[in-house]
């Protein structure tokens, strides 16, 4: 038996938190599906860079991502679905007649049907803490595949970003690079006290640039996306810097295997 | 009646946030305040931030931007913190030093690097150079051989970007003598009462993990300190032609 739950709600409302929750309490096989919601006047949805699916996939590596395996055999069905969708309003009724049309039409080129339907701010089943009701919403965001980031410059960076430097940011959530491999979950809400910074479980061997995803999503209001480009562009470290952090973790990588 | 005195630092060109900081001393009915250098560097407003502390006659040490300023230098010589930071730092020092007047330049130039009241010293960095960063968890010999060797009881410093307040008590220093061919060491001890280091932290590049400006009131008779952390996120904004021509050395400017 399948379970398939649309999980609906607006930005920074901890979807993809309750979602990954719910994968590691249930007990058998696992499936993600990311679609994109609706946008609305003056509503922009966050662009939907596989940051979520990323994050998902390295904390549960079995986890299937329906959009990656769609059309690969699957050695058993999936027992519980879960399907994010960002969206700012509640839905006008529960249940399929609910479901906003866009996400219908995603859905049937999955062959999918969710038998549930839960919004963040409308269950009471779900948390509802940060669950925020945006006026206006401008998104942007920076493919940063391939990018190495200075640590320290990411720090500073990171704090101007939420602290309004760049325009009044509401939600900030980003996969980035470290020169010694790892990969970071960053992720802020307005209505948090401070940002999440967590470690990837994958970490890539300290040797060039790692291949793998990484973004960056902003979404506020009076955002300076030509503010952002720019300190991003100091922070991140070149071929040659790269190789200065990366060259004594691989002497220290040998030396620890060779007396090993 | 006590007598307070505050003590700014590291302005760095950020007319807003000292005009909000030194209007907040006022409001104290605070008249005697000392400033601890590097009145330019990083912000948008070297030249008004250094015509503001001449107006209002506020005793100031050298700083280590206001020292490479001057001497010609392109960029600070201080270690920076991150590759972000020495960026905007060698952006900052070439656009800042074009726009300083010569006749503020004359100012920087004679800026005393310490300031000494009885037995408070103020400095920039360190007594030995206005690039030393005494960090709040440097050794407690090291810090304590700072202040005892400068003859001071409190030392005020900044340049860290971070405000703290670190006593040093029951210290002492034992030194030991050895001449040229002479075994015969020696040996002097002396026990130390508490020295104390303020760190005023910035008003101009706060790094303290907040956005907000810091100073220090000190209280001359109980010796009593505090670290005031002023918001200035409403500051003026800066003239749209500044805006123009001025690199991002700092956020939100």
């Amino acid at each position: 038996m399948q379970n398939t739950w649309l999980i609906t709600g607006p930005p920074g409302c901890g979807k993809t938190t309750w979602i990954r929750d719910s994968f590691l309490k249930h007990q058998g096989t696992c499936a993600y599906l990311r679609l994109s919601g609706s946008e609305q006047d003056g509503l922009q949805q966050g662009h939907n860079a596989g940051i979520d699916s990323t994050w998902l996939q390295d904390q549960i590596p079995e986890l299937l991502d329906l959009r990656t395996t769609a059309g690969a055999p699957r050695p058993t069905a999936p027992r519980l679905l879960l399907i994010e969708v960002q969206q700012f309003q509640p839905p006008t009724s529960s249940g399929p007649d609910g479901i906003d049309p866009q996400v219908l039409r995603q859905l049937e080129v999955f062959n999918l049907r969710p038998d549930r339907s839960l919004h963040f701010g409308l269950d009471p089943e779900l948390p509802h803490e940060d669950v925020l009701d945006f006026k206006r919403l401008e998104s942007w965001h920076r493919n940063l595949q391939g990018c190495v980031w200075d640590p320290n410059s990411l720090s500073s960076f990171w704090f101007e970003l939420v602290n309004g430097a760049y325009g009044d940011v509401y939600r900030a959530k980003a996969l980035m690079n470290m020169p010694d491999g790892r990969s970071f979950l960053c992720n802020w809400m307005v209505s948090q006290q401070s940002s999440q910074f967590l470690p990837l479980e994958a970490v890539e061997p300290p040797a060039g640039r790692p291949n793998r995803t990484s973004h960056l999503v902003v979404q506020g209001r009076a955002l300076d996306p030509a503010g952002i480009e720019s300190t991003i562009d100091d922070c991140l470290l070149t071929d040659d810097v790269l190789e200065l952090h990366q060259a004594p973790l691989r002497d220290r990588q040998h030396a620890l295997q060779s007396n090993g | 009646m006590t007598m307070s005195h505050a003590v700014i630092s590291c302005l760095h060109a950020n007319l807003a946030a000292c005009e909000a900081v030194l209007a907040d001393i006022d409001q104290q009915g605070i008249d005697t305040i000392t400033c601890l250098g590097d009145l330019v560097g990083y912000g948008p407003q070297p030249n008004e931030v250094i015509e503001l502390v001449r107006e209002r006659s506020i005793p100031t040490c050298q700083g280590c931007w206001d020292e490479d300023i001057i001497d010609g230098l392109n960029a600070c010589e201080c270690s920076y913190p991150s590759q972000l930071a020495e960026r905007r730092g060698h952006r900052a020092h070439h656009w800042a030093a074009e726009r300083i007047t010569e006749d503020n330049k004359v100012f920087l130039a004679s800026l005393p690097m310490t300031l000494r009241r009885d037995r408070l010293l103020f400095v920039h960095g360190s007594p030995n150079s206005q690039h030393e960063y005494l960090l709040p968890d440097m050794s407690a010999f090291a810090a304590l051989e700072r202040v005892e060797t400068a003859g001071a009881e409190t030392l005020f410093c900044g340049h860290t970007h971070q405000p703290y307040v670190r006593e040093l008590s029951e210290g002492s220093i034992r030194v030991s003598v050895q001449t040229n061919g002479n075994h015969n060491d020696s040996e002097q001890a002396m026990t130390l009462p508490m020295r104390r280091i303020i760190n005023a932290g910035s008003v101009g590049e706060p790094r303290h993990g907040s956005t907000k400006a810091t100073y220090v009131v000190h209280d001359d008779d109980s010796g009593a300190v505090s670290v005031v952390k002023w918001s200035t996120t409403s500051p003026k904004p800066v003239k749209p032609s500044l805006r123009r021509d001025y690199p991002r050395c700092s956020p939100g400017v």
